[in-house]
């Protein structure tokens, strides 16, 4: 159903309602397929780190790092097309999709591989620029969320479709900017929850709390890390949901299906 | 003419039920087939099956799955390449 007319607000509350009709199992497979390569993003930035300014001497270290979590990131994108999709079924039909959501159409996956690789070199290239990489983000959102769009493959019709949805640019903006705040909410929320986790074991016997206060702690670079890991894989389902909601809010919009919802509405009010 | 008068297009003494997403005709219930969550008409959907039996895009599919692997090579090189740069900037 379309509830309410297409902005930010209405695609974010729609979006939480379509998080709790797939939350189980589906935003579980998409966390599971995601861990490995947030993780080994995580482990190539420690990486780089260690080896500091002398970063161009361990090409092979690096590169070996980058190598798999490229690797890893075909199987996000797999869980991500999966999620996708039980997004898509669940603002459709109101209820919790069912096995079908595995039938992920082939054609449409290849489109999303195709596209989200481009994104990922696009976010890549313009790391050095806030805008490029926001830029990026958006094009990687409206990949997955144009993904069931693509019904046959093709090289071009992916990038023509996210062009045709990224032309009212303020609302896909504004999910970017959304969501990295709610990044940086989550890392916090993350870190209270270790630092609350430690001190309730610290109240039973046997538990090494100082210990474990200074792993949790913000001097640990790798527990650093992985929050920002584990803060990503947390939002990672409201930004899919939200991206997959929007463009179904933007088709509706354009075939006149959210003007025949409200007229229902108005008739029943 | 409003939801309440709308009758299917292929029998009109019956009241609309859903709509087709692909050729937008009102129908009946009897008419009305979901597929992949989607409401299709009979006509639509035999045009749909056929259409997915007869293209064979494997040219398409070679191409897309070349340039998909192309774009994660060089997206991985990349990661190395700007890792270098920046830290290099430190």
């Amino acid at each position: 159903m379309i509830h309410a007319p297409l902005s930010t607000t209405s695609v974010l509350d729609e979006a939480t309602d379509t998080v709790a009709l797939t939350a189980a199992p589906w935003a579980g497979v998409l966390m599971i397929t995601a861990l490995p390569y947030r993780c080994l993003q995580a482990l190539f930035l420690d990486e780089l780190l260690e080896v500091g300014s002398g970063a161009s001497h361990y090409g092979n270290l690096l590169g070996g790092t980058a190598n798999l979590t490229v690797a890893m990131l075909l199987l996000a994108l797999w869980g991500r097309a999966v999620y996708a999709r039980a997004c898509r079924l669940a603002a459709a039909r109101g209820t919790r999709p069912g096995r079908e959501t595995w039938r992920v159409p082939p054609a449409a996956l290849a489109s999303y591989v195709l596209t989200a690789s481009a994104a990922m070199l696009l976010g890549y290239i313009s790391l050095f620029t806030c805008l490029g990489f926001a830029v990026a983000v958006m094009f990687s959102g409206l990949a997955v969320g144009t993904l069931e769009l693509n019904e046959r493959v093709s090289i071009t019709q992916p990038f023509r479709t996210i062009f045709r949805y990224s032309k009212r640019v303020g609302i896909p903006f504004a999910l970017v900017l959304l969501f990295a705040c709610a990044v940086v909410v989550a890392v916090v929320n993350l870190a209270a929850a270790f630092r609350l986790g430690t001190w309730l074991a610290g109240a039973s016997g046997g538990f090494d709390a100082p210990h474990w206060q200074a792993l949790f702690g913000a001097g640990n670079r790798r527990f650093i890390l992985v929050l920002f890991a584990g803060a990503v894989v947390l939002v990672e389902p409201f930004w899919i949901a939200a991206n997959v909601l929007y463009v179904r809010k933007a088709n509706a919009e354009e075939s006149g299906d959210d003007l025949r919802a409200w007229f229902e509405e108005l008739k029943e009010a | 003419m409003t939801p309440a008068l709308q009758r299917c297009a292929f029998h009109e003494q019956r009241p609309a039920f859903a709509r087709c997403m692909s050729c937008s005709k009102m129908l009946c219930q009897e008419c009305a087939t979901q597929w992949d969550g989607i409401w299709h008409c009979a006509a639509c959907l035999t045009a749909q099956r056929g259409s997915v039996v007869r293209h064979r895009p494997i040219p398409a599919w070679i191409a897309v799955v070349t340039a998909s692997l192309i774009l994660l090579f060089a997206g991985a090189r990349v990661m190395v390449w700007t890792a270098a740069v920046i830290a290099g900037l430190f």
